[in-house]
Parts: C-alpha cells; sequence; structure tokens
C-alpha cells in the first residue's frame, strides 16, 4: 500500500470481537447458522462454555483490558437454561459489569449480552451482523491509550 | 453523651478481668497527634493505651481475621461501618461470631488529616489533641484552641454516612445516632461523574489508573478482600502480569470492585491506604449504587441476606446491548 | 510437567472447508504455534483414513495433546475421544476447533478473511489445549431397583413395566388402597365401563407380582443420594422402612378442586363431577328432573390460568349418563369452551348433544348464577346465540371443577431435589423435548402430578416414564462426563458463594480431612450430582473451584490468544 490516493479510504477497521456461547444454546444456534449457510460478517471469534454462567466478569475485564473491540455473551432465554438457573446469574453479573464499565469509560456498545436459543441461527446473525456494524462504527477499542 | 477514651479503658480492663475476653483489638495514638493506629492488647495491664477521638479511622474487623485460629475470644471496637464489615466478614463464614465480643461506638465523624491541616494551615506539630464537639471538631493546637465546621473537614465516607451507629455489638457505649446531618444524596459524586462523555470518563480514569504502583495496599486493608491466597497473586491461572502498565492496573482495580461487589461498605480504609490518592471509593460506590438500583441490596446490614450475585429475581433486568 | 506436544489436524470436510478455507496455508500457521509437535490436514477427519492418522500420529510424533478443527463438536467430540483413546492418550486431552459451521459455511464470499479467522480459532484451541489436563469419568454403580410414589394408574403401569423387566420395584402408596382417583369413578368413557373392572386386574397384577415390594399405605420421609443411588426411608403405618433405589418415579396424582363457587358446600344439591361419580357409584343419588351441569368452574381464571383438559368429557360422559338413567330429564350443560379433541371425543360430543343434552355458552363477564334459598332451585343464564337471559329449572347442579396439585407436593419436591411449576404441579426437564423426566438424572415424572391426564394419557406416560427410567437401570453404571467442578481446599476459604449458586446442591461445606488442612472448613463437590455448568468456577473470587474442561487458566490463554498477548 504504498501509493494511495488522499481521498481513498482507510484501509477499513475490522474489529476483533469475542462471543462467549453456551453449549446448549448460543453455540447450537450458531451451528444451525452455518448448516442453514447464513452469510455474515468475518469478526467474531466464538469459544465454547457450557452455561452461560460460566462466564466469569473478569474474564471480560481482561479480554476489553488486553485490547479486544468488543465482547458477547450469548445464552440461553430465561426459563429455558439447560442447568436451570445460570443465565439468570449471567444476567445479574452482566448487569453490574456493563454499568462499571461504561462508569470507567468503555462505550457501552463493548460488552452485550443477548439470548439465542438452538433454533435462533437467524438472530444469532442478525446479532452478529450488528454488533460487528456497531463496533465497526466505533472505532478500535483505544481506552488503554488514552492517557 | 461523648464516649471518652477513660470510658473504653475502663470497659476493656472489665472484660479482661471477668474473662470475657482474651484479647483486644483498639486503637492507640500514633506517629504524631493527628494519627492513630491499632492496638493489640493481651490482657487489661495496658489497657490505659487505649484512645477514642475523631481520628479513629481504621476499620479494626480486618484485624478479626488473623484471629481466626487464636484460643480464647477477641474482644473490638466497631464504628458504624465497622460494624457493617463485620456483618459481611459474618456473611462469609470467615469469622465465628462466639468467637469475638463487639464493642460498639456510635460515631459522628472522623477527620481526614490532610483536609485538617489545609483548613486551619498547620501542621501536624501543632495540633495537641482533636475531640468531638456537636456539629463541630474541637482543636487543641500549640497556639490555642480553634473549632472547625465538621463539613468541612470530614473524610468523604463520612459526608454520606447512613449508618453511624453499629448494627452488630455485644454493648454499645454511648447514645446511638440515627442519622448524620449534614448526609444528603449519598450518590451525589457518583452521578457527577456519570454524567460525564464516554471519552471524559476514559481520560480521567486513564489518568487514575496510570498513578497506580499496585502496591496493593487498598486490596490489604480492605476487610472484606478475605482470600488468604489472591487471584492477583497467582501464576496460574495468570489474571494480571507484574508490569505496572495502565491495562494490568485496570484489571486489577475493576476485578476488585467487582469481587468485593456487595461486600463493600464504604468504610473508606482503601483510599485511605493509597498513597497516590486514586479516588478509589469512587468504584465501589458506583457498583453499590447499581447493586442497590437493580436489586434492592445493601451491603453489611443482614446477615441472612444473600449476596446479591449469588441469586436471581424473575424480574431482573433482562438482555441488552 | 511433561512439555505439551500438540498435533493439529485440521479437516477439510471435501469442499466444506478446503473449499473456502485455505487449509494448507492454516495448516503450516498451526506448525508455528507454541507447543506443536505435528500438523497436517485431511480430506474427512471423521473418516476411517482420517481417525487412522490421528492415532498413527499421536504414536509417530509422541503426541501427548489433540486437536481437530473441523466441524462443531457438538457431532464428532465422542469420536475423536475415543480415537485418542484407543491409541492410549486420554480421551480429555483432545480439543475441538469449529472452522466449518463457526467460519468456512458462513463466510463463503470471504475466503481470505476465512482463512484469517480458522488460524485464529486454530491458535486459540492450541492456546487452551495446551493447559488441558488428563480427567477420569466418575463412574458409579446403579441399583437395580426403581421406587414409585403414587400407586394410581400411572404409577402402577411404571411399576408393572419394570417389573416385568425383572428388576425390583418398591411401590410406596400413602392411601390404604390401590387405584387411586379411579376407585371413586363411576363409569369409564367411551366404554361406560366400571373402572373397578379395569382397574382391578391391574391392581391384581401389582399386588401378585414377585419382583413389586408394595409399601401401603406409607409416606416418602426422606430421600437422599443421586441417580443409581439413593438413600429413601419410607414411614409404613408408623413403622421406618430404609431401602436403597437407582432411580425414582413420581406418580403421585392430583386432586380435584373443591370450589367456593356456585354455593358449592352451602346447598344440598350442588355436587363436584366426583361428587357425582361417587354417588352414583354407592346408589345414592337421588332423582332428579332437571340437571344443570356447570363447565370451568374455578378453571382458566386468572388465579388459575389453565385448562384441566379431563373435566369436558367427564361432563360430557356424566351429562349422556343422566339422560340413561332418567331420559325425560332436561339435562344442560354451561360451558366456557369444549375440549372435545380427536376423533372419539368430538363423535361422542355430537352423539350426546343428539340425545338431546343442551349446551349452552357462557362467558367469563357473565357466569351463570345459582338461584334458591334451602336448594337450587334454578339457575340464570345469559345466552350469547339467542340473545337472551334463560332461567334453567335445576333439581341437580353439578359443576366440573379442575384438578389441582396435590397439597404435598411442595414437601415432596423439597426433599427429591426436583421443581415445582406452575399451579404447583411438578415440573418437566423440557416441556416438548423431555416431557417425563426430571432435570435431576435418576428421577422421573407420570400422570395428573405432572399436567391433568387422562386414564390413557397417564398410562403412557407411566410407560414411558419406565422406558427412561430402565435406561440407566440396564446399563448398570452411571458415567458422568469429566467437565465437572473440583475444589483445591488449600486455597479455598470456605465462603460458600458456590454452595450458594450451585442450581443442583452439588457442593458442600464441610470439614477437610486432609493432612494438614485438618478442620478447615472448605467446599466440596458431589461429583455425581455436579452437572459442569460452571456457575460456581465463575463465582469463586480466587479460583479455588474450577471446572475442569473450562479452567480459568484455559479460557485466559484462550482470550490472550485472540488478543496477542502473551
Amino acid at each position: 500500500m504504498k501509493l494511495q490516493d488522499t481521498k481513498e479510504v482507510q484501509t477499513e477497521f475490522k474489529p476483533k470481537i469475542l462471543a462467549f456461547c453456551c453449549n446448549w444454546c448460543a453455540y447450537a444456534g450458531a451451528d444451525l447458522a452455518g448448516v442453514s449457510r447464513f452469510q455474515m460478517p468475518t469478526d467474531v471469534r466464538v469459544i465454547r462454555v457450557m452455561c452461560s454462567g460460566r462466564v466469569p466478569p473478569e474474564l471480560i475485564i481482561r479480554a476489553l483490558a488486553n485490547g479486544l473491540d468488543g465482547v458477547m455473551i450469548l445464552g440461553c432465554h430465561p426459563g429455558e437454561c439447560h442447568y436451570s438457573e445460570g443465565n439468570y446469574l449471567t444476567r445479574r453479573r452482566s448487569h453490574v459489569l456493563k454499568r462499571l464499565l461504561m462508569y470507567i469509560g468503555i462505550e457501552p456498545e463493548r460488552f452485550q449480552l443477548r439470548w439465542v436459543s438452538a433454533a435462533e441461527a437467524a438472530k444469532f446473525t442478525a446479532v452478529v451482523k450488528e454488533i460487528t456494524d456497531k463496533i465497526t462504527a466505533l472505532g478500535p477499542n483505544r481506552w488503554v491509550d488514552k492517557r | 453523651m461523648k464516649v471518652s477514651s477513660e470510658e473504653v479503658q475502663t470497659r476493656v480492663k472489665k472484660l479482661f478481668e471477668d474473662g470475657t475476653i482474651a484479647h483486644f483489638i483498639g486503637y492507640e495514638t500514633g506517629s504524631d497527634s493527628l494519627r492513630v493506629t491499632p492496638c493489640f492488647l493481651k490482657s487489661g495491664q495496658a489497657a490505659s493505651r487505649l484512645v477514642w477521638n475523631p481520628l479513629c479511622a481504621n476499620n479494626l474487623s480486618k484485624y478479626l481475621l488473623d484471629f481466626k485460629n487464636v484460643e480464647g475470644r477477641v474482644g473490638i471496637i466497631v464504628k458504624g461501618c465497622d460494624s457493617r464489615s463485620v456483618v459481611e466478614l459474618l456473611k462469609e463464614n470467615q469469622i465465628n461470631r462466639d468467637k469475638v465480643f463487639i464493642v460498639g461506638i456510635p460515631c459522628s465523624g472522623i477527620v481526614d488529616r490532610e483536609k485538617l491541616l489545609e483548613v486551619l494551615g498547620v501542621s501536624p506539630g501543632d495540633v495537641v489533641a482533636v475531640e468531638d464537639d456537636g456539629d463541630a471538631f474541637l482543636v487543641t493546637l500549640k497556639g490555642g484552641n480553634q473549632r472547625v465546621e465538621k463539613e468541612k473537614v470530614l473524610r468523604g465516607e463520612c459526608l454520606v454516612c447512613k449508618y453511624p451507629t453499629p448494627l452488630v455489638y455485644d454493648v454499645l457505649l454511648g447514645e446511638a445516632i440515627s442519622s448524620l446531618p449534614w448526609v444528603g444524596d449519598e450518590y451525589s459524586l457518583v452521578k457527577e461523574q456519570e454524567a460525564l462523555s464516554s471519552e471524559e470518563k476514559a481520560l480521567y480514569w486513564n489518568r487514575e489508573f496510570s498513578q497506580c504502583i499496585r502496591c496493593y495496599a487498598c486490596r490489604n486493608i480492605c476487610p472484606v478482600c478475605t482470600c488468604p491466597e489472591c487471584i492477583f497473586d497467582k501464576k496460574a491461572p495468570r489474571w494480571i502480569t507484574k508490569a505496572n502498565d495502565v491495562s494490568e492496573n485496570l484489571v486489577y482495580h475493576l476485578v476488585r470492585a467487582f469481587h468485593v461487589a456487595g461486600k463493600c461498605i464504604d468504610c473508606g480504609e482503601c483510599e485511605r491506604a493509597c498513597p497516590m490518592n486514586i479516588p478509589l471509593r469512587s468504584l465501589n460506590k458506583k457498583v453499590e449504587k447499581d447493586l442497590l438500583e437493580l436489586f434492592d441490596y445493601t451491603a453489611g446490614i443482614d446477615v441472612e441476606q444473600q449476596p446479591p450475585l449469588t441469586t436471581y429475581q424473575l424480574g431482573d433486568l433482562d438482555e441488552f446491548l | 510437567m511433561i512439555t505439551p506436544r500438540i498435533g493439529v489436524f485440521v479437516c477439510n470436510c471435501g469442499t466444506n472447508i478446503g473449499g473456502t478455507v485455505d487449509v494448507p496455508q492454516v495448516v503450516e500457521y498451526a506448525k508455528n504455534l507454541p507447543y506443536v509437535a505435528h500438523a497436517e490436514s485431511n480430506l474427512y477427519t471423521c473418516s476411517e483414513e482420517g481417525i487412522s492418522s490421528i492415532k498413527h500420529g499421536i504414536k509417530e510424533y509422541d503426541l501427548n495433546r489433540v486437536v481437530v478443527a473441523s466441524c462443531t463438536p457438538r457431532t464428532h467430540q465422542p469420536l475423536f475421544r475415543n480415537a485418542c483413546a484407543d491409541a492410549g492418550l486420554n480421551p480429555y486431552l483432545f480439543e475441538f476447533v469449529n472452522i466449518r459451521e463457526h467460519c468456512s459455511w458462513i463466510h463463503r464470499q470471504n475466503p481470505g478473511e476465512a482463512t484469517e479467522k480458522a488460524k485464529e480459532l486454530v491458535k486459540m484451541g492450541v492456546a487452551k489445549a495446551r493447559w488441558l489436563d488428563a480427567q477420569e469419568e466418575f463412574k458409579s454403580e446403579v441399583y437395580p431397583t426403581a421406587m414409585i410414589i403414587g400407586g394410581g394408574v400411572a404409577g402402577m403401569s411404571a411399576a408393572l413395566n419394570l417389573a416385568n423387566q425383572g428388576f425390583e420395584v418398591h411401590l410406596v402408596e400413602k392411601e390404604p388402597e390401590l387405584g387411586g382417583r379411579l376407585l371413586k369413578l363411576n363409569r369409564i368413557f367411551p366404554i361406560n365401563q366400571d373402572p373397578s373392572e379395569l382397574v382391578g386386574n391391574i391392581v391384581k397384577s401389582v399386588e401378585g407380582h414377585s419382583k413389586i415390594r408394595l409399601h401401603m399405605p406409607a409416606v416418602v420421609k426422606s430421600a437422599s443420594g443421586y441417580i443409581g443411588n439413593f438413600d429413601i426411608s419410607v414411614d409404613e403405618g408408623g413403622k421406618e422402612v430404609s431401602f436403597k433405589v437407582g432411580v425414582i418415579i413420581v406418580a403421585t396424582g392430583a386432586q380435584v378442586l373443591k370450589p367456593e363457587l356456585y354455593r358449592y358446600g352451602e346447598l344440598a344439591n350442588v355436587l363436584t363431577q366426583l361428587d357425582l361419580e361417587q354417588r352414583l357409584k354407592d346408589g345414592e343419588l337421588e332423582e332428579f328432573k332437571n340437571v344443570v351441569m356447570i363447565n370451568c368452574v374455578g378453571a382458566r381464571i386468572p388465579e388459575r390460568p389453565y385448562c384441566s383438559r379431563v373435566c369436558c368429557m367427564t361432563a360430557i360422559k356424566n351429562a349422556a349418563l343422566m339422560k340413561e338413567i332418567n331420559p325425560q330429564a332436561k339435562v344442560y350443560v354451561l360451558y366456557r369452551d369444549l375440549m372435545t379433541y380427536g376423533v372419539e371425543f368430538e363423535e361422542y360430543y355430537r352423539e350426546v348433544k343428539e340425545a338431546g343434552v343442551r349446551f349452552i355458552r357462557y362467558t367469563p363477564s357473565n357466569l351463570p348464577q345459582v338461584m334458591g334459598a334451602e336448594r337450587v332451585e334454578s339457575v340464570r343464564i345469559y345466552d350469547e346465540l339467542m340473545d337472551m337471559e334463560l332461567e334453567l329449572p335445576c333439581d341437580l347442579l353439578v359443576l366440573a371443577t379442575p384438578l389441582i396439585a396435590n397439597d404435598d407436593n411442595e414437601e415432596l419436591s423439597k426433599m427429591l431435589k426436583v421443581p415445582i411449576g406452575d399451579g404447583g404441579f411438578f415440573l418437566e426437564a423440557h416441556i416438548k423435548l423431555r416431557p417425563v423426566e426430571f432435570p435431576m438424572d435418576g428421577i422421573y415424572v407420570s400422570g395428573s402430578c405432572r399436567w391433568p391426564a387422562d386414564i390413557r394419557e397417564s398410562i403412557a406416560q407411566g410407560y414411558a416414564a419406565a422406558s427412561e427410567a430402565v435406561i440407566p437401570l440396564r446399563q448398570g453404571l452411571v458415567k458422568v462426563e469429566a467437565i465437572t467442578a473440583t475444589v483445591d481446599p488449600k486455597i479455598c476459604k470456605g465462603c460458600g458463594t458456590c454452595v450458594l449458586v450451585c442450581p443442583f446442591d452439588a457442593i458442600e461445606l464441610k470439614e477437610s480431612e486432609i493432612r494438614g488442612l485438618e478442620g478447615k472448613i472448605v467446599s466440596e463437590v458431589n461429583t455425581a450430582l455436579c452437572k459442569g455448568c460452571g456457575l460456581c468456577a465463575a463465582a469463586c473470587p480466587n479460583g479455588a473451584i474450577q471446572q475442569r474442561g473450562f479452567t480459568d487458566t484455559q479460557l485466559i490463554s484462550m482470550v490472550n490468544a485472540l488478543s496477542g498477548k502473551r
């Protein structure tokens, strides 16, 4: 990329987004999106956990401090958790964490909690598209650079 | 009716004499006239060392953890805030109620050393004593006395204190105080901070966290930070590196704020201990406010109340962006 | 600590992956990842060829960890784990990376980016694999016996089913006779058979069966343990009887609501349908000329919004019976909606209408009114279709009330640690996919105690519960996937947070018996009860409790790998 027309748009920012998906619902929903060949942006990376309740808030903080542009927790709809209560706890933790992150200046879009059931391939796709768009618009996570 | 140092000394002597306690944790004069330090007694003989005055900032409940496996009952002085951390320690099974004898003293405010020196324009050497005088502090200086309005020199946590009287005790010295007159909206500073833009907030906290030298004084002095092996000291899993840089400092402070969520009772010791004057209380106060708003939860009030993040309601706030 | 030697096998899956992701590039990339001793690609890693190349690779390159990058672990994880086991490698030293459903299939227009993503996903998988530990699955023997609580048709059907398969069954019934609510009924639709005949045969089989041990009258006093190993204590007529079982089936039925409406209990000639059945059975029904039946009494209202399913047919059956007994009698059925589903019910309804029973619809906003001083004399109802208020003379008022949960459901649910749902009925594991099981392994549910059920449904569910229950009984062994929680008692501070968050009561605070830690209160996980959700691990402040296969170290390593942090 040596000669660049100054009017040309810079290399587009491609965010790096982490999605924790619970094995029984969200991960299965993501699988179904794959089986259905729903196409979507390439910026999300999934980490499989058995339950969204496994995701420790510390890990979200670590991920954002590392410079990841966005983190999501995707779990079962309330009332449908395979372990009956996991997502209720995830919910509480996520709200407290969310507010704390916002308080120190991390944009709210960078941490998301969504429910995706095993059948909701379309919702998974929509969520991936939505968050990719939102975070691309926000730009890179530069929290740590602000001195 | 003010509680005097003498009253405390007499009471403690008696507690040793009649065998109620085998140890006592109280306050004694520190390295200068404006400092008070924890005092550990094994008998009533040295009880005359004990003091009680508006400089008694320390939350002594932290030291109860050291006496967990020691023989005999431990006596301790608690103010209103300290008693709430005792409640949290009981909730977490970190102390045994029957092994502790709690002397509660209602508190009407602790002096912030730096504020006092600034308001009076003196240095520590000029100060002889500080006494509680209703809505003001009576400061005995070498060159005479001065009356200072409390609101001007109180510690930050005292300005918003809702629990001046201990909630748990075996004996209460002095009279219960129902409320402190200067306390208004306890979350006004948090709300001011919330109103800033993301950019402003990020700049602010970046600046503050860059000051942090990771001395861990805040963690070490916090009475509800009770893990004998802290995750930040571990190599596996390695949550933060030893590097003293903003991203590691950020993780440390946010995770700690999260770990004490529902346990922090705003005793202010973390901020008092911080050598870099980082406004740590702001983070914990924010979490405290959210727990109250989201889950109607207040720490340190009821031993039976379940920690807010270990339970749920069907009507809790749901998925979000 | 043995140095990890990770083998990476990247699958082409024909062209499913290879057609979008540049598999050779991913393999080259993998070779340079930390601790990777070998990397190769396969056409179909799940094929015989692919499996043998894994086994071969383990031996040839002395691998002690295997990563397969292919489809979703939800299909082939057991296959690859077994391949590792066959080659002498502990099956839990295997990690699956999904580069098909989560990559090649969803990024077909972006092969370049898909390849980069695949590389990163492999990097994360390798980072986790480095921290995997060998695990042994917890195995527990299953007692070849079952306990069935409830001796109605559901319970008896389940009991006979299991006993006929050769398993010992303890049948616990709290009344002094078997048969449940069926015993109180007069006639069963559609054949108008006397239930004592129907039930009588089943009861005889149960009582005479050599494999069924009857506890009657008896109530369960305590139940503890886990699938394969339940310790039960039963109060049998004042005597305490204890035994062990491998599985439990709950079939305690339901009760009929006695309403506080339409002056039931106040006037002598107001009955519930069940009362009517009993009077008919005992031959104690007075003469009648005008019968009015009201359906949905105390049902489908705000405090009890459900439909009890069996009452409409009961009312229609009894209405027909009234006509049989006294063909001259006027019989009215006042209904809100009629649940006469299927072929037989709808046909019967038509026949009954043709026999002269009149059906009048009412709405909850215009409830029928009962008139009369000492006895019911008439019922006023607003007939929507005719837009008229009618006053029906009445000398027998019969109310169809719903089945409601038994009073002791809550106590039983606490004892067995099984959930209660709407209306106080027991709640199954999944309303569609697991209708006769509880979320707790080894405990099953059937019949009206789960939801109002008629005889046919109760028997079917009894059989269904028995066939689910027989699975662990036959296997004789319960294996728990090694993703359960484990506590390091040296670190644990006994705060009890994990105990509070565990949905399965699988964690207890106990005094440690480990040398050097004697007397220290720490958490202990009952591996048989642990379901491997990981809630405890996330809640623990100092990482004392971890979930095997999803430890903090493993998860952090994946996050760091993705963010390029060491």
